[in-house]
């Protein structure tokens, strides 16, 4: 039974994939478990599976053995309606294209993961202003995704991650597509989430970003090839 | 929120958009008209035997209601017998014959009805009125007959009959007065008609049968069965043909089985064009959207909701393309109309388009059904696609 | 002479029809190819017929099966005919020496118009029409069918270049980033747009040779179909060169103009703008 600390414990996780008739194997058997306000980095060059990881982690992909547990939840015994509620109320995830809504306004691409929770409007769009305000955005609320640089976009998308209080951020490659002033401000924003007690997951290859998390987990070859915490 | 993603999404790309309602205006317009083609001749025929609620023809044998010259023998007292029969409101004999009058030094060759107005059913006045009992004299006239000979209420007429049609001297010439302008029900367009009391106009033809009469028609009493009088008279008369409307209507829908045919196929075919045109573009529209799809799964949006925008834009799209087709399609319903009423000797009562709310209604839900139809494998798209696949394929 | 439709039903609808000449004291009939297969009726049979459903019957020989001529005007009415020697059937309706019609040939070199007025100068109790007046009346009704199907016709093709202008509004929207790249890497705006133009024109050509081979083997199932139904040798579908023609040019025309079209809205942006939105 999980440690009422361990936020995720995922145990001889492995994944393979088919291309065409080549099957990949893009994790091969990783145990890693992450406690409740961990900063944790994961880093590696391009294939070594460190997005597959994060994928894995937050429920959107399911390994091919393995197992991950979530706040004690066994994913693999979520149907899938369990498994989007579960992402939906728990989990908060940045890309690194943003994936903001493009059709809708800054607030409302805040708003849109609290509306699908049922929260009323008034208090969503509450929090809404008080996220974007939290991320420094306040005054750029109405204006569509598109009309956001791509910093903006990023502290939107943090926002976003962030309405519904979720237990644990997953963030993949969140300043790849910034320049390095932008992505240090994202940075300083992850920085200050930890700080409030946010438990943090971030994969990367960027050295300076992987630095100021507390934990760094190397992988190479879909294995941990270091880890920080031992 | 969602729903909110969806409508600025159909507005995404208007011109898109604008082209896929009008596709499907077009083809619900199509088969709109289809659907009332392929029922609007048939109660539009039973509407114009109907009109004055007499239910049951009797005809000579082997023919329609002035289809030839032949008639029925002795009508007189097959009508009296039949006023008296408890399940009988009201009956009358017709008679149908050619008539002609002078004008200038041409002459103009008329219909001319023999009419019984205590049971007639088959002319509407429409100005003036009706011939009244022991009016020997009285002249009802069709609109387009008054309108072309410049007829008006009060005229007097002199009615030709008996023509010999080497010599063009009539056999017979009677003074008759306009005392009504008529629709004739089962008058081809402009024909040219007039009606008189029933031995007047009798008398100014050549019968071949004493006391003969074209047609009887009968309206049957309340609460007694249309088709079961029918059968009844059948075997009391074997000499004359006895049809109830339900029976007509039934030999008439056989001559209609072309439009019935082309009616299905073209619907068939605007049905096609509106599944194809909903299902490539929202297939399209989805694969465009993959990656925000993804996205929404990622961040927890259900499956079934998903599926349920998909729908819910389909629907919208097909509605409004709907809403607009029907309009369009009761405009070329009526162009089509005046192109097919324009068949030679077809009654000017017969409509092969009615407007009627129920094939509206059928017309809108099929439509909207197959919109819905149509966005099945979008939506399947959009609830299968693969989130972490996608968001990959995204990010490169 | 000939003596035309006479029309009595039967209690089992069949149509009579008289033919003159033969032996009048003979009375063999002819049935029509239709009939004697439906009731198999072959040749030497003998069968009883009446005037009338209630009236007496009367024995006669079949002498001869024959097919009707195609005609559009009753073939879909699914009428069966048999063919009497016109006196016979004079006797057998009680009406001798009456004929519903005469068909009159006239000598070469006089106009059937002249001949019918003469006709009716001198004739008495009937009126003379020449054979082409009579023609150009029955044919009115497949005149109006002709411009039902042309009004159908526009409001098809109406509906197929909607869906054709959609079509092709999508396929050149999904070049978007192949525009962009060509832009970018130096191509005239004019050389990306024929590029488009040449696909477009491609697309529409198998497009429009697919749809004369769709159309072509609708036609052959439609023929199929209605000859059986009908039991007649009657075209009810044609495909003429013209018409090929006709919709392969509206096919090419509809297609290059809406790929051009589609073409010339997306090269308006710039090769960034197109890059960014796609």
């Amino acid at each position: 039974m999980a440690h009422s600390s361990v936020v995720i414990e995922a145990r001889n996780l492995a994944k393979q994939y088919s291309i065409n008739a080549a099957v990949v194997s893009a994790l091969r058997g990783v145990d890693l478990r992450i406690d409740r306000g961990e900063y944790l980095a994961i880093l590696g060059p391009s294939g070594s599976g460190k997005s597959t990881m994060l994928q894995l982690l937050g429920g959107l992909d399911h390994p091919s053995s393995g197992t991950v547990r979530l706040l004690g939840t066994d994913l693999a015994d979520l149907n899938d309606r369990e498994l989007t509620r579960f992402r939906l109320t728990t989990i908060g995830f940045v890309f690194q294209r943003f994936h903001l809504l493009p059709v809708l306004t800054a607030v409302e691409n805040v708003e849109l993961p609290m509306a699908e929770a049922g929260r009323p409007r008034g208090q969503r769009l509450a929090r809404a202003r008080e996220l974007l305000g939290y991320v420094g955005l306040a005054s750029r609320a109405q204006h569509r995704a598109t009309e956001l640089s791509g910093g903006e976009m990023q502290r939107v998308a943090i926002a976003r991650a962030l309405a519904n209080e979720p237990a644990l951020i997953l963030a993949d490659e969140p300043t790849g597509e910034l320049d390095q002033a932008t992505g240090g401000q994202i940075l300083e924003l992850f920085d200050r989430l930890h700080r409030d007690g946010a438990t943090i997951v971030v994969v990367t290859h960027d050295e300076h970003l992987a630095a100021r998390a507390g934990r760094q987990v190397r992988m190479l070859d879909g294995r941990i090839d270091s880890d920080t915490h031992g | 929120m969602i729903g909110r993603w969806a409508a600025r999404n159909a507005v995404r790309h208007p011109i898109r958009t604008g082209l896929v309602v009008l596709g499907i205006a077009v083809a619900s317009a199509l088969l709109l008209d289809m659907t009332m083609l392929s029922g609007g001749m048939e109660r539009s025929f039973e509407n114009m035997l109907l009109s004055r609620g007499f239910q049951i023809r009797m005809s000579p044998k082997g023919t329609l209601p002035f289809d030839t010259e032949a008639t029925v023998a002795g009508v007189t007292p097959i009508v009296a017998a039949l006023r008296s029969d408890p399940a009988i409101a009201a009956a009358g004999a017709a008679v149908g014959i050619p008539v002609h009058v002078r004008k200038a030094d041409s002459l103009v060759t008329l219909v001319g009805y023999g009419v019984d107005p205590k049971g007639q059913g088959f002319y509407q006045v429409l100005e003036g009125s009706d011939l009244a009992p022991g009016d020997s004299a009285g002249m009802l006239v069709g609109a387009p007959a008054a309108a072309r000979l410049g007829w008006r209420l009060g005229d007097t007429v002199r009615l030709l009959g008996r023509l010999d049609p080497q010599s063009a001297e009539a056999g017979i010439e009677r003074l008759m007065t306009v005392r009504a302008v008529v629709r004739w029900l089962y008058d081809s367009r402009d024909q040219l008609s007039v009606g008189g009391p029933y031995r007047v106009v009798r008398a100014m033809g050549r019968f071949v049968d004493p006391d003969p009469g074209s047609m009887i028609m009968i309206k049957v009493r309340e609460g007694h069965d249309v088709d079961s009088v029918a059968t009844r008279l059948a075997a009391r008369y074997p000499g004359v043909q006895v049809n109830s409307v339900a029976a007509l209507v039934r030999q008439f829908r056989n001559r209609l089985v072309y439009f019935q045919q082309l009616s299905l196929i073209l619907a068939t075919i605007s049905l096609v064009v509106a599944v194809l045109l909903v299902a490539t573009i929202l297939a399209i529209t989805v694969n465009e959207r993959l990656g925000e799809v993804a996205v929404l799964r990622a961040i927890g949006v259900t499956r079934a909701r998903l599926v349920g925008l998909v729908l819910i834009e389909a629907a919208a799209v097909t509605a409004v393309g709907t809403g607009l087709g029907i309009g369009l399609g009761l405009v070329t319903a009526g162009w089509l109309d005046d192109i097919l009423t324009s068949f030679p000797g077809l009654p000017a009562a017969i409509s092969f388009f009615v407007p009627e709310p129920a094939a509206m209604f059928r017309a809108t839900t099929v439509m909207i059904g197959a919109g819905l139809g149509a966005a099945g494998y979008p939506a399947w798209l959009a609830a299968r696609a693969p989130i972490a696949l996608t968001l990959r394929s995204e990010a490169e | 002479m000939y003596l035309s439709p006479v029309i009595r039903t039967f209690s089992l609808l069949i149509q009579l029809v008289a033919q003159s000449g033969g032996d009048p004291r003979s009375p063999g009939i002819a049935v029509e190819a239709r009939l004697a297969g439906r009731w198999g009726i072959s040749v030497g049979d003998t069968i009883a017929i009446a005037a009338e459903a209630a009236g007496p019957a009367q024995q006669r020989v079949v002498e001869a099966i024959y097919r009707g001529r195609a005609d559009p005007a009753t073939a879909l009415r699914g009428e069966l005919a048999v063919r009497f020697h016109l006196a016979d059937l004079a006797n057998l309706l009680g009406a001798p020496d009456r004929v519903d019609r005469i068909g009159v040939a006239v000598r070469p070199g006089i106009g059937p118009d002249s001949a019918a007025a003469r006709i009716n100068q001198i004739g008495f109790g009937f009126r003379a029409y020449p054979s082409a007046t009579i023609a150009s009346e029955s044919s009115q009704t497949f005149l109006v069918v002709s411009r039902f199907h042309q009004a159908i016709g526009f409001i098809a093709i109406v509906a197929s270049a909607v869906f054709l202008l959609c079509i092709m509004l999508l396929k050149v929207e999904e070049r978007r980033l192949d525009a962009a790249v060509m832009r970018m890497i130096g191509l005239a705006r004019r050389t990306v747009f024929l590029a488009f133009l040449l696909e477009a024109t491609l697309l529409a050509s198998v497009g429009a040779a697919l749809g004369a081979a769709l159309a072509y083997l609708a036609t052959v199932l439609t023929n199929l179909f209605y000859q059986r139904k009908f039991e007649t040798t009657l075209v009810f579908a044609h495909l003429t060169p013209d018409i090929v023609l006709l919709a392969a040019a509206l096919s090419l025309v509809l297609g290059i103009g809406a790929g051009a079209l589609a073409a010339a809205r997306l090269l308006g942006a710039t090769p960034l703008a197109l890059w960014r939105r796609a």
